[in-house]
């Protein structure tokens, strides 16, 4: 009824390549940012916040990056946990080296240096495919977690090996530490997740999008086409390394505040994400979303949700119970629609675009 | 369709390509045995054989996708030593595939869009940004594009995610990928395998306008004889790996050796 885009006619090819072609897609996405950047806020109490919000944008950024990389370019990877741990470890020494910078930069910066650690694991992509490459990306998972508890100049020689989050301000306002409150960690995190989403959805709209989705289709075609096929794959291993950096820092510095780290970016953190990425929709950035809050948040909501309502569920029983749902609800959404919830949404809009009619 | 070698092109005279002595082998495996040919500028060139006769090797060979053990491949009066397919795609040579090669998860405007990767130069930082020269270059590129796409007659199918495309279609966003790359040598790996005759005969057509509208020099392998007496200018055919036979279409047909070589010999 509303979602048409009759009447709406392109006059350029600009207009035409626009990453939303149509109006309504614009105004969908503009509200929903009203949402996150004004209502949620203003209405979501301090536990909604820190407890489904951060939880939920940290896990989109880290399925964005893994998307990149799987969905995308067509290669598997089981170490994004630990890619994400390269982040926080690289902005913890970072603020402890130079506390004068802003943190927020070397939030940012630490993406970097998970860029570098990503691209040295991702060099054997050019030989193997498939599941040997998972094979190898474990081997990235194991050794750098290896690293993280094994090199203590990493943890900064502290006698509990956790990573200590000091307190960092931006404008006198603390935004990490245990004085920054859950609405300016949020705030913090939501622009750089729209930030980077953004540059993501740029990136796999053009030629670099492009490349890597060539040679996740055709790769022999792709590279008769001259498309390098190293190079290529390398810069999918780069920017998808830069992603998990990034969230692994965020994890660490505006959710968690510190903690035992080395358990936060093991073998089920990378796991979990892949599920979200496979759930969500392979090679879709709003799948990423999708997956994510499906994956982080469903536990949260059945936990304290069910109560709430009026479904008595106490300890144990609870923990149970939401592995048995969310299980379950995984394997329903996989058999309905095994491109993922991404595609549920496409064919929702599709049908919306004909109503009244069937097609 | 024209008549069978009507001479265009083979006065051109300037070679583009010239095959000498080439040979390769897979292990015990002989696919080509000391294999010469030239392809001169502006030509259709066909080269038939038998099924397993080393056609497509011969064309992965000039692809820079096989390295031959033996021989030298000239492009341009560029002698290659071992090269990538990377450096044959941006010495101006491109192809298309036996089995069609697209990229199935995306449209046929980005399948297209791809095969002008060589030409866009702009850096990540613009590509990550996507306004300025990135947006700029995707436009203008996008013009190029949507020309390829007027030629082929494809306009009806730019959006939609070219695996739901039908086989003769498929073949045809294809060869428009191969155009993107505005090649100066194109080679086709049966174009027409599997199609009717009236998709057959559409191909052909685009065939033959590509080759007089931008001047681009063809090598094609096909099967079907009566196309490949139609559209070449010049004919190779090899059987076993060796070339047997190499001439006008009408010099190839009258050939004892290649009419053996198809209707086979009493032993």
């Amino acid at each position: 009824m509303f979602y048409r885009e009759a009447g709406q006619y392109k006059t350029s090819y600009a207009a035409d390549m626009a990453v939303f072609p149509i109006r309504q897609d614009l105004i969908g996405v503009l509200l929903m940012l009203a949402v996150a950047y004004v209502a949620i806020p203003m209405f979501g109490s301090e536990f909604f916040l820190s407890s489904v919000m951060i939880p939920f944008l940290v896990f989109s950024l880290a399925a964005i990056g893994l998307n990149v990389l799987t969905g995308y370019t067509g290669l598997i990877s089981l170490g994004t946990g630990a890619f994400m741990g390269v982040g926080a470890y690289a902005c913890y020494k970072l603020t402890t080296i130079f506390p004068g910078v802003n943190i927020i930069v070397w939030i940012v910066v630490s993406g970097f240096f998970s860029a570098l650690v990503g691209v040295l694991f991702g060099i054997p992509s050019l030989r193997i495919k498939g599941f040997y490459l998972a094979v190898a990306t474990l081997a990235a998972q194991f050794f750098l977690q290896w690293c993280f508890v094994r090199i203590p100049w990493l943890y900064n020689y502290n006698a509990s090996g956790a990573i200590e989050v000091a307190q960092r301000t931006l404008f006198d306002i603390p935004i990490t530490g245990a004085r920054a409150t859950p609405e300016t960690r949020y705030f913090v995190l939501l622009t750089i997740v729209v930030v980077l989403t953004w540059f993501a959805s740029n990136l796999v709209h053009g030629r670099i999008g492009r490349a890597w989705m060539a040679v996740r289709d055709m790769d022999i075609a792709a590279e008769l086409m001259g498309i390098k096929l190293l190079d290529t794959k390398l810069l999918a291993f780069a920017v998808s390394s830069f992603y998990a950096g990034v969230a692994g820092a965020c994890m660490m510095f505006l959710w968690y505040g510190g903690g035992e780290a080395s358990d936060a970016f093991n073998i089920n953190q990378s796991f979990n994400i892949l599920f979200m990425v496979i759930i969500g929709g392979l090679g879709s950035l709003i799948g990423s979303f999708f997956g994510a809050a499906f994956i982080s948040t469903l536990p949260t909501v059945l936990k304290f949700g069910l109560p709430a309502i009026g479904i008595p569920l106490a300890g144990a029983t609870a923990e149970h119970l939401t592995h048995i749902v969310v299980g379950g609800l995984i394997i329903f959404f996989l058999i309905v629609e095994p491109h993922g919830l991404a595609r549920l949404w496409q064919i929702g809009k599709q049908k919306l675009r004909m109503w009244p009619f069937p097609y | 369709m024209r008549a069978p070698g009507d001479g265009h092109g083979t006065t051109a005279g300037e070679v583009l390509l010239a095959v000498e002595g080439v040979s390769l082998s897979f292990g015990g495996v002989k696919a080509i045995t000391d294999v010469s040919f030239d392809i001169r500028k502006g030509e259709i060139r066909a080269i038939i054989g038998p099924n397993g006769a080393g056609k497509t090797s011969m064309l992965n060979v000039i692809n820079g996708f096989y390295h031959p053990q033996q021989g030298r491949i000239a492009f341009k009066g560029e002698t290659r030593k071992r090269m990538r397919p990377y450096v044959a795609a941006s010495q101006g040579i491109a192809r298309t595939f036996q089995n069609v090669a697209l990229f199935k998860g995306m449209s046929t405007i980005d399948n297209i869009m791809a095969g002008r990767t060589l030409k866009m130069k702009t850096g990540f930082f613009w590509q990550c940004l996507r306004h300025g020269p990135a947006l700029n270059e995707e436009i203008e590129h996008r013009k190029f594009v949507e020309e390829i796409i007027d030629f082929l007659e494809i306009q009806a199918i730019r959006k939609m995610p070219v695996g739901k495309l039908p086989y003769g279609l498929q073949k045809r966003v294809e060869l428009g990928r191969a155009l993107a790359m505005q090649p100066d040598l194109l080679l086709l790996d049966e174009p027409m395998a599997g199609m009717n005759l009236e998709e057959k005969e559409d191909m052909s057509r685009f065939i033959i306008d590509v080759n007089n509208q931008y001047g681009t020099t063809i090598a094609l392998i096909e099967h079907d004889m009566g196309v490949v007496m139609d559209l070449s200018d010049r004919v190779v055919v090899l059987e076993y790996g060796r070339k047997i036979a190499d001439g006008t279409p009408a010099e190839v047909s009258a050939d004892q050796k290649v009419i053996d070589a198809y209707l086979g010999v009493p032993h």
